[in-house]
């Protein structure tokens, strides 16, 4: 049970409920609905998720630091939009010039929500509320409210989404959750193994400890959310791929469903822990559910909000809870009462507790 | 015991320090020797902790200097204190929660490198454990470690980060008897390897047993300085006392009336236990003790912001649990807090408003609002009779000084018309003329029948104004003491557990 | 009172902006300043100002509701659902404010018993009421109102004023009275500036916090109840994204995120500033989402300005102390 013990961080114990969970969803699913172990499905779930979890680890960068970006949809909608037009305007530009616009505006818009955050001292709530609005507004203002459509874009884009990497049997695995799963992957080496990734962690865990320790905190913080905005503007980028229609009230409402994701899957609200893997898992748990109810109960996508919000909210009191419990026995454990020890004082104490 | 050389590491050279109204540090000096353990003794407000601000850079001194190695240093910040090897450790360390052992230990190192490595680290960790001797798993989160744990953690920090002068702050104010000894075990072995280290502590056994050195001081200065052979216990106590008890209190009548308040056994799970003393109506009940004798703790419990988890209490005859302030308040028990400003009140408020919040039912018209009339003349009677110096009541606390705004939130606890007040360093960190002035309250409610629990370590007030005293350390009763027989040195010696019996009763 | 004088230069400044904007309208179009206009401009917000009066409230105390907009839009859809279920229209009012209740004592539950942040609570919140609301309403749009309830909604009532307006201005009232002269309002105060403070001088915060946030789910509800009479017709959609106005418009009003001040006055006339400047854009055809842009950025503003302002003033009390530290309050000596 050491052993167990030793290697099981409460994270990994949270992920591998996850899985666990997952693997419950799919097979109870499996039984209810026919033909659910398809293709079809296998391809609707992981495709939807791709992008999902991409945002989903931006979100997570700045979650770790104690901190929110509910920007994330407007930047992902801005930067679909805008490089969509770029594209239809100009067919000829080259992939990697698309991939590198999506990420480079991005970047600068996540670049201000840090500099408000972490400079400016404004609440990470107040800041991203503000720039939801300021960038959706930024997207109608360059659009004009007109719709980028799918025949004005290039062909090698519309193919992408589509582009497998590898088929097996009737699964296909689709490049873009290839790359997402390489950016979970490469991200969650970057919180594991780079001193930058750690400093997210001290920041969020304790704020005040990494002050004293001279931390460069507001340059950690800044530098979270310019990559947040880079992977939401990557994201942009395969949701222009994968829908080639893109409207003003584009990606609307996604960083909800990002948070939601990293709720679920770990990240705790209060910074400090979490990790990549349970970002990814928590989109994935989620995704399965809704899809599943959809086709079980024939139920509408509009389950899906209400859904969410539920499971934020378990997610959130289960880790308040489990906190509380561990603060406990922290507690408990640190300061033993001292056996008593035989000193005159203690007797003269308890006959003049009889003084009348 | 080995001092390895003749060379102090680091000089402490005639180090003062002011604020406002208070001389915390005048001239003080003292050397730290490589190899040597330096106690550091005084009682509270004698100057330890701002000595140690200045230290570790959170303060800078007015006048005087720190010498390194024999050359005059500037510590900026705390980056600066640990480029210079100078670390500190409290009785609350600064962990992170979240992170690893390991990760808390190597966090604040610049040179790590690009990528982590993570054997290496735990590896590296588990290396400066072993050579401490202490017995932790690595690899768990720091949330879930005794104090002591975590103390020794931010020893193996210091010690990762090549720490040369190492200041211990009252670190074994919470632990047990076997952690002390570990924790000393590891002092040791910092001392063998030539780290300096200052060693704050009440407890006297411990002084003297890991001490090479014995530092007193008093009132911010320094009183004496000698190798702890040249020092006994007796000695130091009246180093750390030193001036007579001084007149300048109003004398105390004691008119003790009925039983006010009984408690028997109180106690809470690791914080304070055996508990017990009475009250009586008339009467100034002092409670007196050292840094960590969880003084506030017995005051916070009676008052229901923390609940006991034992005990008994009785209050005007009728058995009583405590669970909120809002109940305490309802059945007349008042607590003047120790920290005005984070608890006392309420700063962008007006005086009236503090004044008024316990109680503000009261003040309430038939519709229910607030009559600000009668607030502000309840207001204006307390203005008076506490001589509070405010152009009016209206003004907002936060403009007054220190003495006015202790003032503002007795008259707080006093609207709320308690049968007993509870009184939590009334005159901490505010000037003589007011200081005299609360005294001179204190001993008026008395007359008029409340019961008092004073709570102070100013030892010369406590001695003067209570009529009994109950001494209290680490949670533990150590004596009760009548007026007759109390002196300030009586009561020193038994707040930091040196009485030899032959207890005094009553 | 410095506190005070803070205040009224934030307001005055408020005020100032406020004539620019006016001024700048009414020169854009002569009948801005008719009465019918005036009255007309209030009308498109009302229901977001009625909820701003519920978050002042929530904000002194040092929460924040982020569900209110869901909350409005919910009680919309549960009456246009109940409607079309055949439900007479009164007792669907009934139980859609019974739901709004209970929804305010749901967050209040997790809040103030379970102690979670309010932030996380209404987040959740605001993601999962909106979709209990397109649960109902799904995609279409539900109206086929009563003729009476359409008219509440829509004509006025007494002079000029429709219903909701007149019903805002009773809370105004209301909300002034309770948060100024109250003991409750008092005790909203001291729990945002410290809540142990509060704690420790008897006031039962828990019982307060709960009842804050069941009024503000009463009051968003109500809000969504008049809008569905406004609009006439209900969405999922209805009153999407409502809280960054609402939000803004109490922080613009020198209401400090911090919790702990700021009064109805100043939120008065932010809000008066926020309608005037979103007529005043919509006046130069500039579009709705950008003019959701811009307040926005106010929202930013709201919080960085005093920000610089305390830096600005923390500069000039350090300067002004020569030699001597800034007292931090903390204990002297040791």
């Amino acid at each position: 049970m050491n052993t167990l013990k030793r290697y099981l961080r409460p994270e990994q114990i949270r992920e591998l409920s996850l899985v666990f969970l997952i693997v419950v969803t799919l097979i109870f699913f499996g039984t209810q609905i026919e033909g659910y172990f398809s293709g079809r499905t296998f391809n609707r779930i992981t495709t939807t998720v791709a992008i999902i979890a991409v945002v989903a680890v931006g979100e997570t960068l700045v979650i770790l630091t104690r901190n929110y970006d509910l920007s994330v949809g407007s930047i992902v909608g801005f930067t679909a939009y805008f490089v969509g037009t770029q594209l239809a305007n100009n067919n000829g530009i080259a992939p990697l010039t698309a991939v590198l616009l999506a990420v480079g505006v991005g970047a600068l818009m996540g670049l201000i929500n840090g500099v408000l955050v972490s400079y400016g001292r404004v609440p990470s709530i107040i800041v991203t509320l503000g720039t939801l609005a300021i960038y959706r507004a930024l997207l109608v203002n360059y659009s004009g409210a007109k719709t980028v459509t799918t025949d004005s874009l290039p062909q090698w884009l519309l193919d992408l989404s589509s582009a497998n990497l590898f088929r097996i049997g009737d699964l296909d695995f689709r490049l873009i959750v290839g790359v997402a799963l390489a950016l979970v992957v490469v991200f969650q080496l970057v919180i594991t193994y780079l001193p930058f990734g750690r400093r997210l962690y001290a920041i969020g865990s304790n704020p005040e400890a990494a002050r004293v320790a001279g931390f460069p905190t507001q340059r950690t913080v800044t530098t979270a959310y310019v990559l947040c905005g880079m992977l939401s503007g990557l994201a942009g980028f395969m949701f222009l791929a994968r829908f080639g229609n893109i409207t003003v009230v584009a990606a609307q409402g996604m960083e909800l469903s990002a948070i939601a994701a990293v709720v679920v899957g770990g990240v705790n609200v209060f910074g400090g822990s979490g990790t990549m893997i349970g970002a990814l898992l928590g989109a994935l748990m989620i995704n399965t559910l809704e899809q599943s109810l959809i086709r079980w109960l024939q139920i509408s996508e509009f389950w899906r909000d209400a859904l969410l919000g539920l499971l934020i909210l378990l997610a959130v009191a289960t880790d308040a809870v489990i906190i509380n419990r561990l603060r406990n026995l922290w507690a408990r454990s640190g300061l033993q009462a001292r056996p008593a020890t035989e000193t005159p004082g203690v007797q003269v104490l308890e006959e003049a507790g009889h003084d009348a | 015991m080995t001092n390895n050389s003749h060379q102090p590491l680091l000089e402490i050279r005639g180090i003062s320090k002011r604020f406002d109204t208070t001389q915390a540090l005048d001239e003080v000096s003292l050397d730290l020797f490589p190899g040597e353990i330096h106690a550091l003794l005084g009682e509270n407000g004698a100057g330890k902790s701002t000595l140690i601000k200045i230290m570790t850079g959170v303060h800078q001194p007015d006048r005087g200097e720190i010498v390194l190695d024999g050359r005059p240093i500037k510590i900026g910040n705390a980056v600066e204190a640990q480029a210079h090897g100078i670390a500190a450790i409290y009785q609350e360390p600064m962990t992170f929660p979240d992170l690893s052992v390991a990760e808390n230990i190597f966090i604040s190192h610049r040179d790590q490198g690009a990528i982590l490595r993570w054997g290496k680290m735990y590896r590296d960790a588990e290396a400066i454990l072993a050579e401490l001797d202490v017995h932790l798993d690595v690899r768990q989160p720091a949330r879930g470690l005794t104090l002591a744990a975590q103390q020794a953690v931010e020893i193996a920090k210091a010690i990762s980060l090549k720490v040369r002068a190492l200041i211990m702050d009252e670190p074994t104010a919470s632990l047990s008897a076997h952690e002390v000894t570990q924790l000393f075990k590891l002092a040791a072995t910092l001392r063998e390897q030539g780290v300096a280290i200052l060693f704050i502590s009440h407890r006297m056994e411990e002084v003297f047993e890991i001490a090479d050195r014995v530092t007193v001081l008093r009132d911010g200065k320094k009183i004496s300085s000698k190798p702890r052979a040249e020092v006994t216990p007796e000695g130091a106590i009246r180093d750390m006392v030193g001036r007579k008890v001084e007149e300048s209190f109003a004398k105390r009548q004691a008119q003790r009336g009925e039983l006010l308040m009984s408690v028997r056994g109180l106690g809470k799970d690791g914080v304070f236990s055996d508990i017990s003393f009475d009250v009586f109506h008339g009467e100034v009940l002092g409670f007196a003790g050292l840094v960590g004798s969880r003084r506030t703790d017995v005051g916070l419990a009676l008052f229901g912001v923390e609940l006991a988890d034992s005990g008994e209490i009785t209050f005007q005859g009728k058995s009583v649990k405590m669970h909120s302030p809002a109940q305490a308040l309802q059945i007349g028990i008042a607590y003047a807090t120790e920290d005005r400003r984070a608890l006392g009140l309420t700063m962008p408020m007006s005086i009236a408003a503090n004044i008024s919040l316990p109680m503000l039912r009261e003040y309430l018209s038939p519709l229910g609002l607030i009559r600000r009339t009668a607030e502000e003349s309840a207001a204006e009677r307390f203005r008076e009779r506490l001589a509070i110096r405010a152009p009016s009541v209206r003004v907002e606390v936060a403009r007054l000084s220190g003495g006015n705004q202790q003032k503002v939130m007795l008259s707080k606890w006093l609207n709320a018309r308690p049968h007993l007040l509870i009184l939590d360093e009334p005159t901490r960190g505010i000037d003589v003329s007011a200081k005299a002035e609360v005294h001179h309250m204190i001993n008026d409610l008395a007359a008029q029948g409340l019961g008092i629990i004073l709570i102070s370590s100013d030892l010369p007030e406590i001695v003067a104004m209570s009529d009994r005293i109950l001494v209290m350390r680490e949670g533990r009763p150590m004596g009760l003491f009548a007026r007759e027989e109390a002196t300030q040195e009586k009561i020193l010696t038994a707040a930091m557990g040196q009485n030899s019996g032959a207890g005094e009763l009553r | 009172m410095r506190n005070l004088e803070r205040l009224k230069s934030w307001e005055g400044l408020l005020l100032a902006i406020l004539v620019v904007v006016v001024v700048n309208n009414a020169v854009q179009s002569p009948v801005y300043l008719s009465v019918e206009n005036q009255v007309n401009l209030f009308q498109l917000f009302v229901e977001r100002i009625i909820v701003a009066l519920a978050m002042t409230f929530i904000i002194i105390n040092g929460e924040i509701d982020l569900s209110v907009a869901s909350v409005m839009g919910l009680a919309s859809c549960l009456l246009a659902f109940l409607h079309e279920q055949g439900v007479p229209l009164p007792a669907a009012i009934v139980v859609t404010l019974t739901v709004g209740v209970i929804v305010g004592a749901f967050n209040g539950f997790w809040i103030s018993v379970v102690g979670l942040p309010s932030l996380a609570v209404t987040l959740a919140g605001l993601i999962g009421y909106r979709g209990v609301a397109r649960i109902l309403i799904e995609d279409r749009s539900i109206g086929n109102f009563p003729e009476w309830f359409d008219r509440l909604g829509q004509q006025p009532l007494v002079g000029p004023f429709p219903l909701a307006s007149l019903i805002f201005l009773v809370l105004l009232v209301v909300a002034i009275v309770v948060l100024q002269y109250s003991a409750f309002g008092r005790y909203v105060y001291v729990i945002g500036n410290n809540r142990e403070v509060a704690r420790y001088s008897g006031v039962r915060v828990r019982r307060v916090k709960m009842m804050l946030f069941i009024a503000s789910s009463t009051i968003a509800t109500l809000a969504g109840l008049l809008l569905a009479a406004r609009l006439g017709a209900v969405r999922g959609s209805t009153a999407e994204g409502f809280e960054l106005d609402i939000i803004t418009m109490v922080l613009l009003g020198g209401v400090s995120i911090f919790g702990g001040s700021g009064t109805l006055v100043g939120v008065g006339l932010s809000i008066l500033l926020v309608l005037n400047l979103r007529n005043g854009m919509s006046l130069v055809n500039i579009t709705s989402n950008t003019q959701t842009g811009v307040i926005g950025a106010l929202l930013i503003l709201s919080v960085l300005i005093p920000n610089w302002g305390q830096d600005a003033r923390g500069l000039l009390s350090r300067r002004r102390r020569t030699g001597h530290t800034p007292v931090t309050g903390e204990e002297k000596g040791g």
